[in-house]
């Protein structure tokens, strides 16, 4: 049996609230943040400590997928990924790393959120500050509408699962095969190591996508392709995902 | 056209008392997967999955299909092959 041996890869450099740092959030007068950090940063207790010093309220919580509070990975982009919902209650959501990827999942986060917090990236390598709101996943939220409204429409379904095991949910797609039968759909189960999204233009029966991998696929990749295409999430309710996100 | 002889399949899969089978096309008949699949569950009470990607001959099988529980891989387009040995 082969066994895995997981390293964190913290960063050894000290995290400071920086006097850039504060005065940005003085400006924009934030009284409280929900805190984030990719796993590299969640050594944060002086920070934390830094920023109450500064009367700013720290909301931390544990995304499920996560061993650790703080830490945010990739595929925590739905309301419901952590255990409490600290966005709704800070003024601004503060994220610790490098990068756009992990951030943009706190965006993804608050897709039917009616008040959307934006996100102010602190990457404490480069020492700088940058902020992220609705209108830098606006292309995404769009298209993810028209797909979930084309899904509804379409009879031939394609589920793409895949062998991984961290991201497999073959059983989900069996599922999910069996509930659209019942709806008078047609589904085909397709199976591989790696969704390579160029493979479908490969099978032109296909109306409508639904994606069992990671669910960034379904977020950040359909912009890329014209298929339609949804995460299998959205995929058991389509038309109440829809009219929630159609309320905003 | 090309013949893809699903009687055949149908008769292996009996044959095999298979429980879950993947069919691995290459890209010019991916086309006709749907009917493939349509046929072996329409002929039999096997479960009948199609592999997405790449398949570029006899060599290009895919991996790891045991954590699904798939019993058997059905490509087409190819035939057995000898392996150079080096």
């Amino acid at each position: 049996m082969t066994r895995l041996f997981l390293i964190d890869a913290k960063w050894e450099g000290k995290i400071n609230l920086t006097n850039e740092l504060k005065e940005h959030l003085k400006k924009k007068k934030i009284k409280s943040v929900a805190l984030f950090a990719s796993i590299q940063f969640t050594n944060l207790n002086e920070f934390i400590k830094e920023l109450e010093k500064n009367k700013i309220k720290v909301n931390i919580t544990k995304a499920k997928r996560t061993n650790e509070k703080i830490q945010i990975l990739g595929c925590d982009c739905y309301g419901d990924s952590f255990q409490e919902d600290i966005i709704k209650n800070s003024d601004v959501v503060l994220y610790i790393g490098d990068g756009l990827f992990h951030p943009k999942a706190l965006l993804l986060s608050q897709i039917k959120s009616k008040e959307f917090k934006p996100v102010i990236i602190f990457d404490p390598i480069a020492n700088q500050i940058k902020e992220i709101n609705k209108k830098d996943i606006e292309k995404q939220i769009q298209k993810k509408k028209r797909n979930l409204k084309m899904f509804i429409n379409s009879r031939t379904i394609g589920i793409l699962v895949t062998i991984k095991p961290g991201q497999q949910y073959f059983n989900s797609a069996k599922n999910l095969k069996e509930k659209l039968k019942e709806q008078g759909k047609k589904a085909y189960i397709f199976i591989d190591n790696n969704i390579n999204l160029s493979q479908l233009e490969n099978y032109p029966f296909i109306q409508c996508w639904v994606n069992t991998a990671c669910p960034r696929i379904g977020t950040d990749d359909i912009v890329n392709i014209e298929k339609p295409l949804i995460n299998i999430k959205e995929a058991f309710n389509p038309i109440k995902y829809l009219e929630e996100m159609e309320k905003l | 056209m090309y013949k893809l002889e699903l009687d055949k399949i149908i008769k292996e899969i009996k044959k095999r008392n298979s429980k879950q089978v993947l069919i691995q096309l290459p890209d010019g008949l991916k086309n006709k997967s749907n009917e493939i699949i349509d046929f072996i569950e329409d002929k039999t009470n096997t479960k009948a999955f199609i592999w997405f990607g790449d398949c570029y001959g006899a060599c290009d099988l895919p991996l790891g299909l045991n954590s699904l529980d798939v019993d058997l891989i059905i490509q087409f387009g190819h035939n057995r092959f000898n392996k150079e040995k080096w």
